[in-house]
This record gives structure tokens, sequence and C-alpha cells, in this order.
């Protein structure tokens, strides 16, 4: 078996759900099983596809940095699935293209590729989004992505036309074989980081965002919010740590807007009153800070953090988006107390959001410190210093969401959370626990994904 | 399985915490019993074998844990543990007020795990991580009492603290190279020493609610519930203590010399700022009517001395520092919690709204009045050891205005510490009140013991000075000259066995006078103001209303300054929320777009200049 | 000289994108910037007298020039794409319309 499966099964079954309208949740949920099942018996190594050699055809790449990314989305990717089943079938074929793409942006190793999948998951996502029936938000969306990977594929030709090659490996040989300086790939580097960057969220390319996720049902809020910026996350931090060596000022120019993007995602999130809202200004921050812990080479951290941040993320949307779809608000102050009668939901939501405000005993605190040692190992004071700093307006805020759900005067309203979101909710919230007091597991994965970029990754 | 290693007595606490949770689902009050044992057992365990030098420290299920029995870290433990054991006495009495019984029973013994972990520990990492645990597990306990709004603001000022903290422990690793206490503040030197020293100054104000972090104090103690505040007071607060003796006299700054008395300018600042918290913490106390807020501006007040005594960090200071960390944990202790009795039976501990408590409560009055004689450092109680050791040092020192502050804080609080007594227990008897009991024994009992080592400090504090001394040493300093009776400081020798018995004599014969005169006649309430016409609003007239009015009248203008500071503070990071999102998330696709072709316009115009 | 057009097509579309306010003329902004880029792809590839890179019988010498191949793969996928976009922009476009009766992003009452 060979992992490009991960992606053709998608495909396949996205054809054949056309044919039988009825059967695509179901087929949905198969593949969705079988890619989980399947991801355990590939072999790691590249792929090649249609018979061409590495440089000259497009080749997937399964190493164990793409093995983690793959396990981590296809599974939550599953679960988003279970919490919003009765959503999913309207979209069944295109949450099986958004698979495809998604696995697709994880395994490939070339950069064209990367674009097409782009463009796969991306159109799958304006797809998915359009059942928040916010269509101006949606269109907003469309026209911003199109725009921001039709300037990565502007950056990427100019890269093509500078070193002669789309495969990654090929290219970080070629430019550091051919001398090509830093400051003539920061064009190229610009283009394409802003057309990732879009989709990933950061600052100020991403105002799709707010339209997307601040209307967003059980399906998309998780689906976007957790998923897609996970993956996304990881494309990034391929490409970062792999194909570019970022020089000097222009990493410094892309640290500062980052850093402002954490400021201004933050404070947003401090300014807002809805709940949703305050969920997807602080993902925005936290995308910046993935991205900065890549820009500064802390790689298997930052991995960790995209992991924390989807099992936190998807959590707090699940939660977040599922009371908003049954109680038509997302507004604080109108959900006090919900949480006293649904403990359960109550006790997951808490975890999650302790554990992306880096309290200890959770899966958050041990990615924080860590990344805080490497920032620190680095003599990078003052970035530590914003980051701590955020930090305690990010606590601040959810704390205060956290006693306002908890407790309340009057009577709180009532919402039934079915059993499933129930207990996928609490698995992940155990999950965040073990990961925080059980840290081997995390310090292993992450010695094997730096050996992934200290073998095969640029010097 | 050794049950005197720290390790196997954190985890049972821990599991223990759990096994309250899953008993108070089942019966509230049997889980609140739970949190008596509990800390019962870890407060015997950590004296008895703590002090028999039987503690051991390997760890064999935790992770990269590390644990180390210093001296001080016992007298932190066995202080803070103490305090807490005591407390948990009124939990079953207080349950019942409570929306999340199982949860309150749980938090309180994770609190206790927390602390634990903070004072056993040689890796910073572990004390970071269990003070961190500390502020969530109890941070989730405010909420339970009066008023939700105040836990925000713990948690913010907690986190600034647990921040600085943070930042000045990889400060110390990035020379140290390890996370190891010891070598961090040995190795530790320059310009990073300075910042340290600055860093673990802001993380002992957060939690000892020092000027300017002090605005949580108050809030919190007024809100929580009233066991929880004695936790607070006497127990929770007293990490920042532990941080600060760790900063402020283990840290040497080197900013510059002030050469007219010896000090060093960062170390002064932090001497000011201690003297400045002892007086507003005092100004503030007298201006209360809840006695739960005077108290907590009061605890404010003390934990400026303990500041102001690390800066000057000498053998006589440090040793007044500690000695009053444990005067004031247990005196506070005490207070709280005869103030919690009278709130469990009244509903309210505004003192406008009591009176006449002494007639259903003398015990819970008498327990009362021995704390805040303590407090205000009057002779036989422990308040007076601690405070003399520290005038000695500050006046020994030379340090004029920061004396100013010390002695202004002394004789103010014979001002507020004697208005709930007052107003609480003395004065005319309320007609609704008339029918109350005094508190049951088992809340009586902790009160008592509480009381009963107050007097103990205060009479024969050689034997605690004793082990004080030997911190002293470990620190570096000079042990405090003493004997079997008497503690010698710069300059002269004071015999507290002999100073108590004087005043047992005076109370003796003032005794005697009150029993041989002729009583005092009883007025009802009415009798005093009313004469005959009708008031519509009594609680107006109720003495203790205004108390202080005219000196209120000088500084009434400036009480609201730091609060003031801090909405502003909200609001600014709010707008500056607000102005990101007016432009950049509008509902318009072409905002993106604009900032997109901004930067890259800008950064090709910058390349060009590269 | 292709390059400069390109650019100036993508120029050309960005600022319709920037100062439209009509959904339909932004769907048709985008499709310009697009076809800019695919013309910036080919010109990349292409080389002065080159030929088509077909290998026949009439020209199966080493000697001659050919452009290069690649961009003109790439530019057919991203023709796809593009077409794909519109495709889907201009469905979301007619359900923007039969929910506010107009194409006037101005006119529609969202939050």
């Amino acid at each position: 078996m060979s992992a490009v499966l991960l992606i053709a099964v998608p495909l396949l079954a996205a054809f054949i759900s056309i044919l039988n309208k009825k059967l695509a949740p179901v087929l949905l949920l198969l593949v969705s099983l079988f890619n989980i099942v399947s991801i355990f018996f590939y072999s790691l190594g590249t792929i090649t596809i249609g018979g061409f050699e590495a440089p000259y055809g497009i080749s997937l790449v399964l190493d164990n940095y793409s093995l983690i990314g793959l396990i981590v989305i296809n599974i939550a990717f599953f679960l988003v699935l279970l919490i919003s089943y009765e959503k999913v079938k309207k979209v069944a074929t295109v949450l099986l293209v958004a698979l495809a793409g998604l696995n697709g942006l994880l395994l490939t190793g070339d950069l064209f590729n990367l674009f097409v999948f782009i463009e796969v998951s991306g159109i799958a996502a304006y797809l998915i989004s359009t059942t928040n029936k916010k269509y101006v938000a949606t269109f907003n969306y469309l026209v911003i992505g199109t725009v921001g990977s039709s300037f990565y594929l502007l950056g990427l030709i100019i890269l093509y036309a500078m070193v002669g090659t789309l495969n990654m490996s090929d290219m970080a040989l070629r430019i550091s074989s051919e001398g090509i300086s830093a400051a003539n790939l920061s064009l190229p580097f610009l283009f394409m980081f802003i057309g990732l960057g879009v989709e990933a969220k950061l600052l100020p390319f991403n105002s799709w965002v707010k339209g997307i996720l601040g209307n967003s049902n059980k399906l998309v809020g998780p689906m976007i919010a957790s998923v897609y910026a996970g993956t996304i996350s990881l494309v990034f931090g391929r490409i970062l740590t792999s194909v570019f060596v970022v020089s000097d000022r222009l990493g410094l120019i892309l640290t500062v807007i980052l850093l402002v993007g954490i400021v201004a995602g933050e404070t947003m999130a401090f300014a807002s009153t809805k709940l949703r809202e305050i969920l997807l200004y602080s993902s925005i921050a936290q995308a910046s800070l993935v991205i900065i812990l890549f820009l500064e080479g802390i790689t298997g951290w930052a991995v960790m953090m995209v992991i924390a941040n989807v099992i936190s993320k998807l959590v707090l949307f699940a939660i977040a988006s599922y009371t908003s779809d049954e109680l038509k608000t997302d507004e604080v102050d109108n959900l006090k107390g919900i949480f006293s009668k649904n403990k359960i939901i109550g006790v997951a939501f808490t975890i999650a959001s302790l554990s992306v405000s880096g309290l200890p005993l959770f899966m958050g605190f041990v990615v924080k410190m860590n990344v805080l040692t490497s920032i620190f190992d680095g003599e990078d004071y003052l970035l530590a210093a914003v980051i701590l700093l955020t930090s305690i307006v990010e606590g601040v805020y959810f704390v205060r969401v956290l006693i306002k759900l908890w407790y309340n005067k009057e009577d709180a309203k009532t919402i039934n959370y079915n059993f499933v979101i129930k207990y996928i909710v609490s698995v992940l919230a155990v999950l965040l626990i073990v990961f925080g007091t059980y840290t081997t597991v995390l310090n292993d994965q992450v010695e094997t994904v730096n050996e992934v970029f200290e073998i095969g990754g640029n010097e | 399985m050794n049950f005197a290693s720290i390790e196997m007595i954190l985890m049972i606490t821990l599991a223990s915490g759990v096994l309250a949770y899953l008993i108070g689902k089942l019966n509230a009050k049997l889980g609140s019993i739970v949190t008596i044992l509990v800390s019962m057992y870890v407060t015997i365990a950590v004296i008895y074998f703590g002090y028999n030098g039987e503690l051991v420290i390997t760890t064999e299920y935790l992770p990269l844990v590390t644990f180390k029995v210093t001296n001080i870290g016992l007298f932190f433990a066995s202080t803070v543990t103490f305090v807490f054991a005591m407390v948990s006495f009124f939990n079953p009495f207080f349950i019942d007020k409570y929306k999340f019984k199982a949860l309150y029973s749980m938090l309180y013994i994770f609190s206790l795990v927390g602390i634990l972990g903070v004072f056993f520990t040689d890796n910073f990492m572990t004390l970071f991580v269990f003070f961190e645990f500390t502020v969530w597990s109890s941070m989730f306990l405010i909420p339970m009492g009066k008023s939700t709004k105040s836990t925000t603001l713990y948690f913010a000022m907690s986190t600034i603290g647990s921040f600085a903290l943070l930042y000045a422990i990889f400060l110390m690793r990035s020379q140290s190279g390890s996370f190891d206490i010891d070598q961090g503040l040995a190795m530790v030197s320059g310009a990073k020493a300075t910042w340290t020293y600055i860093l673990l100054s802001v993380a002992a104000f957060a939690k000892l609610g020092a000027f300017p972090l002090h605005l949580w104090l108050p809030k919190v103690l007024g809100d929580a519930p009233d066991p929880v505040t004695a936790v607070f007071s006497g127990g929770l607060e007293k990490l920042g203590a532990f941080v600060a003796v760790m900063g402020l006299v283990r840290l040497a700054p080197v900013s510059f010399n002030i050469g007219a008395i010896d000090m060093d300018f960062a170390r002064y600042v932090i001497a000011f700022i201690g003297s400045i918290t002892i007086i507003i913490g005092t100004l503030m106390a007298i201006r209360q009517d809840d006695a739960k807020k005077l108290l907590a501006y009061s605890s404010m007040s003390n934990g400026g001395y303990i500041i102001v005594a690390l800066t000057i960090g000498n053998g006589i200071a440090i040793s007044g520092a500690l000695y009053h960390v444990l005067a004031h944990a247990i005196a506070s202790a005490a207070a709280f919690l005869a103030i919690a009795a009278v709130a469990r039976k009244t509903n309210t501990t505004k003192m406008s709204e009591l009176g006449g408590m002494i007639h259903n409560m003398p015990i819970t009055y008498m327990v009362y009045l021995i704390a805040i004689i303590s407090m205000a450092g009057i002779p036989p109680m422990g308040g007076f050891i601690s405070k003399w050791m520290i005038f000695q040092a500050v006046i020994n020192k030379g340090l004029p205005i920061i004396a100013i502050g010390v002695f202004f804080g002394s004789i103010g609080s014979f001002l507020y510490v004697f208005r709930p007594l007052a107003a609480l227990f003395l004065g005319q008897q309320l007609p609704e009140y008339k029918h109350l009991k005094e508190a049951p024994f088992f809340m009586v009992l902790p009160m008592i013991i509480l009381s009963g080592l107050i007097i103990y400090t205060g009479v024969l504090p050689n034997y605690i000075l004793g082990k004080i001394n030997e911190i002293v040493v470990d620190l570096g300093a000079t042990a405090v000259t003493i004997t079997e009776y008497t503690i010698t400081g710069f300059n002269g020798t004071i015999h507290p066995a002999l100073i108590s018995g004087m005043f047992g004599v005076g109370v003796f014969v003032a005794f005697l006078i009150f029993i041989t005169f002729k009583k005092s006649k009883k007025v009802t309430l009415m009798d005093t103001y009313t004469a005959g016409e009708f008031i519509y609003t009594e609680e107006l007239l109720h003495y203790s209303v205004d108390f202080y009015a005219p000196l209120e009248r000088l500084y009434e203008k400036y009480i609201h300054i730091m609060e003031k500071t801090y909405d502003s503070i909200r609001n600014k990071i709010a707008e500056v929320g607000h102005f990101f999102k007016y432009y950049f998330f509008t509902n318009k696709p072409e905002v993106s777009v604009f900032w997109i072709v901004i930067i890259v316009s800008l950064l090709l115009w910058g390349e060009s200049l590269w | 000289m292709l390059q400069y057009a390109a650019i100036v097509l993508i120029m050309l579309g960005l600022y319709g994108i920037l100062t439209q306010r009509n959904v339909i003329k932004i769907i048709l902004s985008l499709n310009i910037m697009e076809i800019g880029l695919n013309l910036f792809i080919i010109s990349v590839g292409y080389v002065t007298d080159g030929i088509a890179p077909i290998m026949t019988t009439n020209h199966n010498t080493n000697s001659l020039i050919y452009v290069d191949p690649l961009p003109q793969a790439l530019v057919l996928t991203a023709i796809v794409i593009g077409v794909g976009t519109t495709a889907l922009g201009l469905a979301i476009a007619k359900n923007i319309y039969s929910k506010y009766g107009t194409f006037e992003l101005d006119e529609m009452e969202e939050e």
C-alpha cells in the first residue's frame, strides 16, 4: 500500500458519492475511517507518482513530520464529522474532496502540487462554509482565498524561473548549491508567504475569518478553525524549515508582522463579547505564534503546538458552535451559566481553554514551557516578553468567559448536547491532560520531527 | 512505598482531592470532611517528618519533578499547611452555600498540593508548575463566594506575577544552564541579576498583594467564600513571601550603590515600594466598612513589612520577616475565621450591620481580640516580636523615609484593627441577632488552637526563632542572638516572657477593677439616638459608619487612583482590539487585498533600499 | 515584453478587486488577475525562436531550442482551477442575489 491512497481513495469516493446522494455520508465516514486506519500501515519514504523520478515528477513525501500531521488531521477530521453528522449530509462530496486536499497538502513534496491542493482544499472550504448560509462572508473568503493562492502561484513561478525546479528538497539543494542569495529569494518567498498566510489566518490577510468563523455552525467551526488551520500551519512549517532560508532582515520584518498579529489577535479577543469571536481572534494569535516558531526554527515544538491547537480548538469551536446553533446567540452574556447544567461539556471547555492559555496539567502548558525554553536559548528576550504579555491578556479573557459560563444569577438556558459531542470533547479533554502530564511522548515526537529536518533539510 | 517521602504525600493528597470530589458528589458534607482529614494529614506529616529530618526526597513516579527539603521550605510549608488544616474545619459548615460543592473540596485540596510542591523543590520548573497549579485551583474557589467579579482580576494579577517569575527563571537559566534553584540564584550576574531581582520582586508583589499589584487582595478577600478568605490571607499569600525571600535576599542586584546608606538602588526602590504598601494598606483599611476587606488591606500592609524587612537583609531583618510570616499567617487566619464564624450566623460582614456579637459569641470575640492584638503588634502576641525585630533592623540601617512608613503602619493599625472589634463584637446588640448562639465546637476548636499559638509565639518565641536562625544561616546572614528567654536586637535585648508577665499582671489588675466596681448599665440600641423621633435611615446612625471621617477626608480623593489606572489599562487593551477589528475585519473583501498590496509594495520599496 | 503585459493585467485585476463593489465585477477582476498570472507563467517558459516542446519526426535533433514545457503544463492546471473558482464564485453570486436581490455589496444589509 502506498500513501497515495490517502488522497486517491477520498477522491474516488467523491466521484462515487455523486452517484448516490444517500450513500454519500456513510461513504464519507468509511473513507475517513479507512484513512485513519491505513496511516499506520504505510512505510516511510518518498512516493514517486507516474514513474518520473524525484526532481522531474511529482513526489509525495511520507516522513515523520507528515506522518504526525496525517494522524492528527485525519483523526480530527473524523471527529468533526461525527460531531456534525447531520450537517455533513449535504456536503459529503465536498468533504471527501476536502479530505483529499488536506492529505495532499501534508504529503506533497512539490511546490506546484501544493498549489493545486491549496486550491482543492480551498474550494472545498468555500463550499463547506456555505452551510453557514452567510453568502457574502463566503464570497469574501473566496475572493481573498483566490487572491492569496494567486500570489502563491506568482511567487512559485518566479522561484521556478530562478531555480528551475519545483520539487521541495531539490529546490532547497539548488538554492544552497547555486548560491542564490537570500535577498533575491525574498520576493518570491514573500509572495508565497502571503498566499499561505491568507489560509493560515495571519493578520493583515485574514479578514475572511470573522465572517466565516464568527457565524460558524458546528461543522464549519471545528473544521476550519481546527482541521484546516492545523494543516496549513504544518504546510507552512514544511516550507519554512525545508525549503527556504529566510534572510535575517526579512525574517525580522515577518516576525514583527506576526508579532503584531499576536498582539492584535489577543487584544481583539479581549475586546469581543461573542463567544465565537473571542475564539476566532484567539486562534488568529495562535496561528501567528506557530508561524513565528517555525521561522525561529523551533520546529519540533511548533508541531506540538499545532497539535495542541488542533485538539483544543476542536473542543472549543465544537462546543461554541453547537451552543450557538442551538440558542441562536453566542453573546457571552446571554449564555451565562450554561455549563452548570452541562457539566461534562463545561469541564471539557474549561480544560481546553486552560490548555490554550497555558496552565499546568494540560498540554498547552508543556508546549508553552518548552517553546519558551527554546526562545530563551536563542536569546530572543523581546519575543519571549511579548508572548508572555499577550498570554496574560489571553488568560484573562478566557477566565472571564469561563466564569460567566459557569456562574449565573438567574436561570440558565438549557441545551441538550447530544452524546456524541459529549464523548468526543471529553475524550479530547482527557487527551490534553494525558499529554500535559505524561510528557515523554511529546519529547519523543519532537525529537523524531527534528531529526527529519536535520537529515533532509537545509543547513 | 515510603510514607515519609514528599512524593508520596503529594500523590496521596492529589488522589484524595479526586476522592473528595467523588465523595462530595454523593454527599457534599462528607466531601468537605475529607478536606479536613487530608489537610490534617499533610500538616502532621510535613511537621512530624520534616522536623525529624525524615522526609525523603526521591521521586519514583512523577517525571521530571525533583524535591529538596530546605529549612526555609519546611518553615513555609509547615506554616501554610497548618493554616490550611485549621481553616478546613470550617469547610463542612460552609459547604451548603457553594454552587459546586464537590468541586470546592477538590480544589481546596489541590491548592494544598500546589503549595507543597512549591515549597519542597530544588527545581525552578517544578516550582513554576506548582505555582501555576495553585493559581488555577485557588482561582476557581473564589467565584463560589459572594461575587464572581474579582476572579478575573485575581487571575490577571497572579498571572502577571507568575510570568514575571517565569521570565526571571529563564533569565537565570540562561546563565546557570539549568533550572536548579540554588545554582540559578548563585550564578546570575550583571544586568541580568538586576532584572531577575526586579522580576522576582514583581512576582512576590503580585502574590503578597503589594502596591501596585494589590488591587486583587481586598476584592478577592471581600468576595471569596469565608474559609477561602482565611486560606488566601494566611496561606496562599505567603507564596509571595517565599518568592520574596528567594529574590530579595538571595540575589544581589547591581544597579548602583547609594553611598549614604550603603544600599543598592534597586533594593532601595523595592524597600520604598514596600513602605508605600504599608501606608496604602493602612489608609485603605481605615476606611473600609466590610470587616473582611478591612482585614484584607491589613494583610496588604503586613506584606509590606515583610518586603521592607527582606530588602534590608541582615540577620535580624530576615528573622523578623520570617517570624512575621508566621505570626501574620496565624493571626490573620484566626481573625478571618472569627469573622467567618460571625458571617455564617448573620450572613453579612459589614460592620455597620452588626454589633454586640460578644453576647452571642464570646469565644469568637476572644479569638478575634487576640488575633488583632497580634496584628497590631502589641505584646504579648507574636506580631509584637516580629515587628520589634523589623523596627530594629530599619532603625539600625538608617532608612528614615522607609521608617516613616513602617511606624505609620504600626500606629495606623491601632486605628483600624479595633474597629471591627468595636463594631462587630462590642456595642449594642442588634435585636435581629439576639437569638444567635456561639459557633459549633468544631469551628471554635481551630480558632482556639490558633489563638493559643498566637500567644505562644508572643510569649516564648525562642524555639521558633531558633528554627528561623537555621534559615538565616542558610541564607548567609548572621544568626540572631537568642537565649532561652531573650532576643538581642541592635540596641537592646527583650524578654518576651517578662513582658507578657507584666502584661498579664496589668490585665489582672484591670480585671480586679472591673469586678469590684459598679457594673455598667445596658441600654438598647434605639435608646441612644431616637429620642422619640422616627428614624428613616437607621443604619447611618450606627456608630461605625464614617468612623474616621475627618481622617478619611484627607485622602479620599486619591483612593481610586490605582483602580482607575487598571481600568484604563483594560480599556486601552480593548481599544487596541477595536482598532484592529475596525481596520482589518470588515465585511468587505477588498480589505485583505488592500493590506496584501500595501505590504508587498512596502517591502518591495524597502528591498530597493537594502 | 510579455511579462510587463502580464504584470499590468495582474495590477488591473487587483485594482478591480480593490475598487469595485459589485459581486460580478469582482469576479471579473479576479479573472483578469488570473489571466495575467497565466500569461506570466507562460512568459517564464518562453524562449526566443523556440519551438513547441513536442517530439516529432521533423524535429528530433537536440540542436533545436524548445520552449520550457513545464510552465505550459502548469498553466493548464492553473486555468482549470481558475475556471473552477469562477464557477463557484458565480454560484455564490447567484445565492447572494436570491437572498438580497442585488449584486451591490453596499446595498446588502448584513451585520
